[in-house]
């Protein structure tokens, strides 16, 4: 691994020398400041070298009469960040759409929030801002002026179909095959669905830019609140990238509770979309089943941290409620039965003729398409990419625990699924391991208030695929920017891609394989 | 019934409250529909819109009561069986009939789900019906006659219970029925996460309310004429009393039979896409049931004579 990580910065040298200036470890593997224009070469010369390279985030910063454009990059063996800036006077920076095809609902973002101009991608809308938004007032900008955000009449339409023969028909915002509002503008030919138009941004709270008014403490509340599935991640992967700013290191003990949380929320997800998976093709039996074998899995997490959803054990420095010895028996004792049904559900998966009817070649995303859009999570191991942040980049106490990486190739819903019920299995083998071996120890370290100023970056494994933190610190006791990718905003430009030439009676299926989870999305 | 069989086999309990174990739960939903507020969209066609469903309801109704229970249906007209010749092929007709009114009464709420509702329901109820309208005709065969009471007599006195005789066509036709009844794994036109309510979606209040009653009364029509046609109809021992006590009984429980395999066929499949639906039915169901015919004419005319 760590050959491949010097290789990267080391071609990027090589092939642009002078050009660029590399600081390694700063920012992931290293950091490569650039000036305007040469961001894609460097981009491209990382393409070529590693077929695995592609864009995690593309963060925007105020930096006070520049923006900053941070594009965050994974390759095979490192992570690194490519930095360039561009002048609020002229806030333009060219597109690397052409050389990236995931990079575009990223650029769209930094569009719509900050307000930098990305010439070859030019938004006909607003991602995530809301229709009635005034123009030209970019939220994440610190001279914002609040006093000039005011109500307008829409901008948008909902446009027909170019082609008249063919019918647009509007899936949400409200819709019972989605759990989250959000608007897909679906245009068939028949039963064929031949585009899908996304309009996201529905449940956009603004919650990147609530977090520079709180202190860090404040903020491991809110950022847990992105989202009602993985809520725990969330917060695990702020306060580590805060204690990367700090250059602490936390106890053993701490390490493990915490991976004891992150898996728990692993296993509650994937039952979850299990479960709704069978709800989508009509199986509500199914459905019912998988809920029924969640219930425990949620009194799990009552047991260790007091509350069923939003756990609240994380804080910086540690965890905040440590697991008595005696309820260990009682943990093992619910895995040890969830593991007893999973033959069940893996002979209805493999066997059951209607299931496989519905999932089997539905929603097919090839090894190529998902590479070059950077999808993450299951659905990427389920098209054969074998990225998972906790073997890639081991964090908390994964490196020391034995499990496997699950990949599938045939990138069909059928796939994905698969994925996710194997990973139930590894979280539950991962948990006893963890009980198993809980070393001593105090369970966190106090720390100041106010962390000094610096920057770092978080990558964790969510159920959903690869989350990214980016926060910057100022040396007060509020951040300075928190930036977060989430992997549905990864995965989502992939579900465009693989509803065309399928029948619209498959987008339901294929929509839920992605897991999607808006309120991650919008943020 | 449907809906607590359907929740105990998914590990709940279904309705609980409504009468003596929930079973008052449909009617108890029925009285709260009709007294909700009755939504009409600007569009709809205002005539078709308002009376399909109190038509499609009544014509089921009316289908219904040509189901003889030991000779005597409601419109008996005279004969001492009860019914008339043929009136097996003109129940089938209403019954047709009935779903031709739900299509229109989706049709008119001019909503797309409404239309795309519509038009699956007509494509699935009109392909299913060719094969339903050739499983129908394994009974007549046996008994010679197009009269239902007649069919349901004759299991009682000359032979075995169709179910026995012809088994394939009871599958067949109870798979044939679970299509006509729309459910699962024929849901389409009610598939929620695709369509919201299918061809329902427009439709509040009473409309909804008889929208449901027809589909309810479908449902037991469904499974009664299942009853009549191979299991013998109310026909079954009499212990002690009027006869007619007990047929009643036997007929009771055997369409809640019925209900029972259908409702667990529901319960433990998913949903077919409807292409799936479609070609299911022209490339395997009617070549099967056309098979049937063939193989029932065969038995009757050379087989059966010779065994019975």
């Amino acid at each position: 691994m760590s050959s491949s990580k010097i290789d990267i910065l080391n071609v990027v040298a090589s092939k642009l020398g002078s050009k660029v200036q590399i600081q390694p470890g700063q920012l992931g593997a290293g950091s490569i400041i650039v000036n305007n224009g040469l961001h894609r070469d460097v981009l491209k010369a990382m393409i070529d070298a590693d077929e695995k390279t592609g864009i995690t985030a593309i963060t925007g910063l105020d930096l006070g009469e520049n923006l900053g454009v941070y594009y965050h990059v994974h390759t095979s063996g490192a992570f690194v960040t490519i930095k360039t800036e561009v002048p609020k006077s002229n806030p333009k920076i060219q597109t690397i759409v052409d050389v990236h095809p995931g990079a575009a609902f990223h650029e769209l973002e930094v569009s719509d929030l900050m307000g930098v101009i990305f010439e070859g991608n030019q938004p006909t809308g607003h991602l995530v801002l809301s229709e009635y938004w005034p123009s030209g007032v970019y939220p994440l900008r610190k001279d914002v002026d609040a006093s000039q955000i005011k109500m307008l009449p829409p901008q948008e339409v909902n446009k027909p179909a170019e082609d008249p023969r063919q019918v647009k028909i509007i899936i949400g915002p409200q819709h019972p095959a989605l759990l989250e509002p959000e608007k897909f503008s679906v245009t068939v030919d028949g039963e064929t669905v031949t585009k899908v138009e996304p309009r996201i941004g529905y449940v956009h709270r603004g919650i990147e830019k609530a977090t520079e008014s709180r202190s860090y403490l404040q903020d491991v509340y809110l950022v847990e609140r992105i989202c009602g599935i993985c809520n725990s991640i969330h917060a695990g992967a702020f306060v580590e990238a805060v204690e990367k700013i700090i250059k602490v290191d936390i106890p053993p003990r701490a390490k493990y509770l915490r991976v004891v949380a992150l898996e728990l929320n692993r296993l509650h997800s994937h039952l979850l979309t299990l479960g709704h998976a069978g709800l989508e093709i009509g199986y509500e039996t199914l459905f019912q089943y998988f809920w029924r074998d969640r219930e425990p899995i949620m009194d799990l997490i009552e047991l260790t941290s007091g509350n069923r959803v939003y756990s609240s054990l994380m804080t910086i420095g540690g965890v905040r409620r440590d697991i008595r010895t005696e309820d260990i028996p009682k943990i093992k004792s619910v895995l040890e039965t969830l593991r007893g049904q999973l033959p069940f559900y893996r002979k209805i998966y493999n066997d059951e003729p209607t299931l496989r009817l519905r999932m089997k070649d539905v929603g097919v995303l090839s090894r190529k398409d998902a590479l070059d859009l950077s999808v993450v999570g299951p659905v990427a191991r389920g098209s054969g990419v074998d990225i998972d942040v906790r073997k890639d980049e081991p964090y908390e106490a994964y490196a020391d625990i034995p499990f496997k990486e699950i990949v599938y190739k045939d990138g069909d819903t059928w796939a994905r699924m698969n994925v996710r019920m194997d990973e139930v299995e590894e979280s539950i083998n991962i948990i006893e391991y963890v009980v198993d071996h809980l070393p001593t120890g105090p369970i966190k370290i106090n720390l100041p208030r106010s962390v000094p100023a610096g920057e770092a970056v978080n990558r964790v494994e969510a159920p959903r695929g690869e989350l990214f933190y980016y926060v910057r610190a100022n040396g007060t006791d509020k951040p300075e920017r928190v930036k977060v990718r989430t992997p549905t905003f990864a995965n989502l430009p992939s579900f465009l891609k693989t509803a065309i030439g399928e029948s619209i009676a498959d987008v339901p299926a294929n929509f839920v394989s992605l897991d999607p989870c808006f309120s991650c999305t919008d943020r | 019934m449907e809906r607590k069989i359907e929740a105990r086999i998914q590990n709940r309990v279904g309705p609980m409250v409504a009468g003596p174990a929930g079973i008052l739960q449909p009617l108890a939903d029925l009285i709260k529909l009709l007294t909700k507020e009755d939504v009409e969209p600007r569009e709809a066609k205002k005539l078709i819109f308002r009376y399909a469903p109190l038509a499609a309801f009544t014509i089921m109704v009316f289908a219904f009561c040509f189901i003889p229970i030991d000779g005597g249906s409601v419109l008996s007209f005279g004969s001492t069986v009860g019914g008339f010749n043929g009136d097996l092929l003109i129940i089938l007709a209403f019954a047709t009939v009935a779903n031709f009114l739900l299509f229109l009464a989706g049709w008119a709420s001019c909503n797309p789900y409404g239309t795309i509702g519509s038009a699956r329901v007509l494509t699935q109820f009109l392909g299913y019906d060719i094969p339903l309208f050739l499983l129908a005709l394994t009974p007549a065969f046996f008994v010679g006659s197009l009269q239902i009471a007649e069919i349901a007599k004759a299991q009682a006195t000359q032979f075995w219970p169709f179910i026995f005789l012809a088994p394939w066509a009871f599958v067949m036709f109870v798979i044939t029925m679970q299509a006509e009844l729309e459910k699962d794994p024929f849901d389409v036109p009610h598939s929620e996460s695709e369509l919201v309510g299918g061809l329902e979606t427009e439709f509040t209040g009473a409309k909804l309310a008889f929208l449901h009653l027809t589909r309810d009364v479908q449902i037991v029509f469904g499974s009664a004429l299942v009853v009549e046609l191979f299991l013998g109809g109310p026909y079954g021992p009499v212990f002690f009393g009027p006869s007619w006590i007990w047929y009643t009984l036997w007929f009771v429980l055997k369409v809640l039979g019925v209900v029972l395999i259908s409702e667990y066929i529901t319960t433990v499949v998913a949903r077919f896409r409807i292409d799936q639906v479609l070609s299911g039915n022209w490339r395997i169901l009617l070549p099967a049931a056309l098979l049937s015919l063939i193989l029932t004419v065969v038995l009757v005319t050379w087989v059966y004579p010779l065994v019975m």
